[in-house]
């Protein structure tokens, strides 16, 4: 009780510290939180992976398959069908072979109603189910493919459908499976993959109305894994374990381990981040080794964006991975499908051996090199540091206006409570209605002005933009001192709870976020009277920090960092084609996969935003 | 000053009432920190539909609302159509509003006569009746609890009127009114059966002498018992039999329903050994019910607002099926407290924990029950945070209360011997 209530922590020693060296302690935990960050990357401050679930048995089995034939000849009857149908899937040809080895096939077709111009898709994916002889089909896993026409834009998967098909036809004679086996060709990437998972949980992912899955018409149990291969040639070099999922959700570490120990026991090289462990004697160049693949596998993670087809399978609580297989390039030496088949046979088997699902080893999880972890209780700790400081900058100035309301005495009630809640709330209207209002923007665009979605989305977008950093220009107003404050302090406890909230769920994006945003918001105060040059700079920061504005840099760099070596006019216009797919692209993946980037950005950070803007636009009155 | 009121009352209607009829009504509804196993309006529905094909809604595990709302609730499901029942769940939370204010109206005026006889504090206060009402009302109205708790339809929105209609005649000193709707709630809930103490209290202490004084006592006790006997003989005539007592009193005392929510037991009895699952429930059950009741009754006897207050926020934290509409409820009556503010030490933080734990509840809700990366740890820890810091708010709430009364004794002047003091409780 006297912990509780000790009126010394009120306005204690403790708090009167903080208060003398707030500034200085919020940038030192701020620093400090991204030193400890790096620090994540050293030996000392990660551990070596190992496995949780005993019942996986990995590689405990005599390897049986060879699949380097059947494969080679599956590959040849395909490049001859898939001459035939260039811009589309060879249907016909594929439950053939999967009706030839006896599985159970089904076909699944699908449709897109694309949200913007009435537009309709369709699709099929085709597979084929292995029953398990031992078990009453309660249980599943999947080997899935993406299949790629020969005149898609992306690498080819051919060989990897005819690995698929060689290893259905090794799968169709053994008897040993405990769980049913579901073989998946996909069609049109992820929205094959998504609508076969919608169709087969019954359930409508994104937006009702504009992915429609139909219905399936054979299923086998509860899927408890999946492993997506992208092989792009019959003989590769290297086989990259990708693991990030739609929202930046990850597989169980198991399952990641799990595939690197078997494609190490093959003897072919395996990568994370297409980046191969390499071990420099020099501690500093194996660190900043490892410090760029944490880092690029953050900057994977924060977009939110899948890296394969595997990343849709998470959200279904299912475990899953892809596998991408490299030409070869240079001298380097080759696995054929001798060794790839047995890689995916010792998965699969080892799959085959779990008793539950995967719930052993971490979820949550970032990876600097393939056989190191960083866990969450490790890499929480520095974006906490980072989001202390906004917690302890609006706890002083909370504190301040306390002591200073004591003193005045002769006036208790110092807030406008009313005016503060309806500018808070008028925030986040603004915020909600921007993200729920596209399909209105382009049906204006569309109706009076006869743009492109994407022109009239982008248009719409700008001028939003323009507004919100205009309004405060010329509205510039003075209100009470006290008001300013309470909406700063709302403010930043509302992004701090919002960025803890975001951590929880996509911890890159929570992080990037954090490490922009934070030091500049350490830097707004209310203030009593404006102009000074601290205060300008402080301007040009928070209207870059925009939401929009800040992911169309984002943008910008990128198509910098992929073509270096064009001309400034040419970047800048491909850098204004990029933004204005990846804005259509960020609503679109918001309305059929759930994907909640664009969401976040428009409910959440946009009223923070605004909110900041406020109280950076308005001095307040002079206390009189 | 009317006009403020009215457009607070029509904000708050169209809020609930757009919330009402939009896609998030479901998902609100269904949201276990909502709607518990006591008053989710999905459980109402199927109690009644059995209740009208001649089966005792009792006799599973499903219904457990009392017979008296059974026989409600089946007239309002019959003869109102669906935006009726949202405009009478709307109706409901707006009355609730209405009588907390003449609560805090009423309270306010009492704190100022009694500060007038007491003399000793001649500040000037800023504060009127009215405001102290406005404020109660609109932090019932706009409390963000209380909207989803309205919007999702539980029959906590009926349960908050009665409490409501409570805290309002025990300020006007109603020894019928108090003691029906107290009743009511004890039939309900068992645990409100506490305000009885804070309503005798303050309806005893209009009496002139000793006499009347054990008059009122025994009358309240009298009344009340009279009440609760009809009412539990009228549930009976209901239901034609006494099946209701262990589905509804009985299952608030032995938590057979470990469906999480934003409580405490549901985690822990979950974990427990079977063997010891007596002892502990009835340990958690005197903590509730029993615990507090005297020393609170008798450290607040002259403030029996206040302890009605602690009595309601003890029973939301601690009670065996707690839902936000309780946690609202008394969150809202915060404001008329203003006067302790300046003595509370914990507000931010608490302010700032109970923010956190509602963002954090869904959060890893989601990532538990559909994600899979998360577990039931992760849930439950958030829900004792919330707990906890509930628990700092009441506490520094009955703390500052002490201050408050010490510096209306020795006078609001902090210095001793021209240095500044500073009131400890060591």
């Amino acid at each position: 009780m006297g912990l509780l209530t000790d009126p010394r922590a009120g306005t204690g020693k403790l708090i009167k510290l903080m208060l003398k060296w707030e500034k200085p302690l919020c940038f030192i935990l701020y620093v400090g939180g991204i030193i400890w960050l790096m620090l994540l990357a050293l030996p000392a401050f990660n551990d070596n992976t190992y496995f949780s679930e005993n019942a996986l048995l990995p590689g405990l089995v005599t390897k049986e398959s060879n699949l380097e034939q059947t494969s080679k000849q599956y590959y040849h009857e395909l490049i001859h069908e898939m001459k035939r149908y260039p811009d589309s899937m060879p249907y016909a040809w594929l439950s053939a072979k999967f009706s030839q080895l006896h599985l159970d096939v089904f076909v699944h077709n699908f449709s897109l109603i694309y949200p913007f111009q009435e537009q309709k898709f369709v699709g099929q994916n085709i597979y084929g189910i292995v029953r398990a002889p031992r078990a009453s089909s309660t249980e599943a896993i999947v080997v899935s493919v993406p299949y790629r026409p020969i005149n898609s834009i992306y690498l080819d998967t051919t060989p990897s459908v005819a690995l698929l098909l060689a290893f259905a036809k090794f799968c169709r004679k053994q008897k040993y499976w405990a769980k049913d086996i579901i073989f998946l060709v996909t069609e049109h990437e992820q929205l094959g993959m998504q609508a076969w998972l919608d169709a087969y949980h019954g359930v409508t992912s994104g937006q009702e109305g504009i992915l429609i899955a139909g219905d399936l018409s054979g299923r086998a149990g509860s899927i408890q894994a999946a492993i997506n291969l992208e092989f792009h040639a019959m003989k590769i070099t290297s086989i990259d374990v990708k693991i990030e999922g739609l929202n930046g959700q990850l597989p169980n570490l198991d399952l990641f381990n799990l595939a690197q120990n078997m494609i190490a026991k093959e003897g072919i090289r395996q990568s994370f981040q297409r980046r191969f462990d390499v071990n420099y004697r020099d501690k500093l160049k194996s660190w900043e080794y490892h410090f760029n693949t944490l880092m690029s596998m953050v900057v994977t993670q924060a977009t939110g964006i899948p890296t394969g087809n595997h990343g849709l399978f998470h959200r279904f609580g299912i475990e899953a991975i892809t596998l991408e297989g490299f030409q070869k390039s240079g001298r380097e030496t080759e696995a054929n499908f001798y060794q790839v088949g047995r890689v995916v046979e010792s998965i699969v088997r080892s799959l085959n051996n779990l008793l539950e699902r995967f719930h052993q080893s971490y979820f949550f999880y970032l990876l600097p090199s393939t056989d190191r972890y960083i866990s969450i209780g490790l890499y929480m700790r520095p974006l906490v540091l980072i989001i202390a400081g906004v917690f302890i900058k609006a706890f002083s100035i909370w504190q301040r206006l306390q002591t200073s309301n004591n003193e005045k005495k002769n006036k208790i009630e110092e807030f406008d409570i009313g005016s503060v809640a309806s500018e808070v709330l008028w925030a986040h209207i603004f915020g909600v209605l921007i993200m729920a209002s596209p399909r209105f923007f382009a049906l204006i665009g569309s109706r009076m002005f006869h743009l492109r979605t994407e022109d009239s989305l982008y248009a719409s977008f700008a001028l939003i933009t323009i507004f919100t950093l205009l309004r405060r220009f010329y509205l510039r107003r003075s209100i009470k001192y006290e008001n300013i404050s309470l909406v700063c302090v709302i403010a930043s406890i509302e992004l701090a709870t919002a960025l803890m909230c975001i951590a929880m769920h996509n911890f890159s994006l929570a992080l990037l976020t954090a490490i922009v945003y934070v030091p500049v918001i350490l830097l707004i105060t209310p203030h009593h009277k404006s102009a000074s040059r601290l205060r300008s700079c402080q301007y040009i920061a928070w209207i870059i920090l925009h939401p929009f504005i800040a992911s169309a840099m984002v943008v910008m760099g990128y198509t910098y960092f992929n073509f270096p070596t064009d001309s400034v006019v040419s970047l800048l216009l491909r850098g204004y084609r990029a933004n204005k797919q990846a804005l259509v692209f960020s609503i679109v993946d918001s309305m059929i996969y759930g994907n909640w980037f664009y969401n976040v950005t428009t409910a959440v950070m946009l009223p923070i935003w605004l909110l900041f803007w406020n109280v950076m636009r308005s001095s307040a009155e002079v206390p009189s | 000053m009317s006009r403020k009121w009215l457009s607070n009352f029509a904000l708050a209607g169209t809020i609930r009432l757009l919330l009402m009829n939009s896609e998030y009504q479901k998902t609100i509804g269904n949201r276990v920190e909502v709607s518990t196993a006591l008053n989710s309006w999905k459980r109402v529905t199927e109690g009644v539909y059995l209740y009208e094909f001649g089966i005792d809604p009792y006799e599973g595990d499903l219904f457990h609302e009392t017979p008296i709302g059974l026989y409600v609730f089946k007239l309002i499901q019959k003869y109102l159509p669906q935006w009726a029942l949202f405009l009478l769940f709307v109706v409901t939370d707006l009355t609730t509003a209405l009588c907390l204010a003449f609560t805090a109206k009423r309270y306010a005026i009492e704190l100022a006569t009694k500060r007038k006889e007491g003399k000793e504090d001649n500040r000037k206060s800023s504060d009127t009746p009215d405001t102290s009402a406005l404020y109660v009302s609109a932090g019932y109205l706009f409390n963000p609890y209380i909207i989803l708790n309205c919007v999702g339809l539980t029959t906590t929105v009926f349960t908050n009127l009665l409490y409501s209609i409570a805290l309002v005649s025990m300020m006007r000193r109603s020894i019928f009114w108090s003691c029906m709707s107290i009743a009511l709630l004890t039939l309900q809930g068992l645990y409100p059966v506490s305000l009885m103490v804070p309503a005798t209290i303050h309806i005893a202490s209009a009496a002139k002498n000793r006499r009347t004084n054990y008059f009122y006592i025994v009358t309240m006790i009298i009344i009340f018992t009279s009440v609760l006997t009809a009412l539990f003989i009228i549930s009976y005539n209901i239901m034609g039999s006494w099946s209701f007592l262990r589905n509804t009193l009985g299952f608030i005392l032995t938590v057979p329903d470990l469906r999480p929510n934003i409580g405490l037991y549901w985690y822990f009895f979950t974990e427990m050994f079977e063997h010891f699952r007596w002892l502990f429930i009835a340990s958690f059950q005197i903590n509730v019910s029993l615990l507090y009741i005297v020393p609170l009754a008798l450290r607040l006897r002259r403030d029996p607002m206040l302890l009605a207050f602690s009595y309601l926020a003890i029973a939301a934290i601690f009670k065996s099926y707690p839902c936000i509409g309780d946690v609202g409820f008394y969150i809202s009556l915060l404001p008329l407290w203003k006067h302790l503010f300046q003595h509370m030490q914990q507000g931010f933080i608490v302010g700032c924990f109970l923010l956190f734990c509602t963002v954090f509840a869904p959060t890893v809700w989601h990532q538990w029950i559909y994600s899979r990366s998360a577990n039931a740890n992760f849930y439950f820890g958030v829900t004792l945070a919330f707990a906890i810091a509930q628990i700092f708010l009441l506490t520094d709430i009955l703390f500052a209360s002490v201050k408050h009364e010490f510096a209306v004794k020795h006078g609001i002047n902090k210095k001793v011997n021209g240095n500044e003091a500073k009131l400890l409780l060591e």
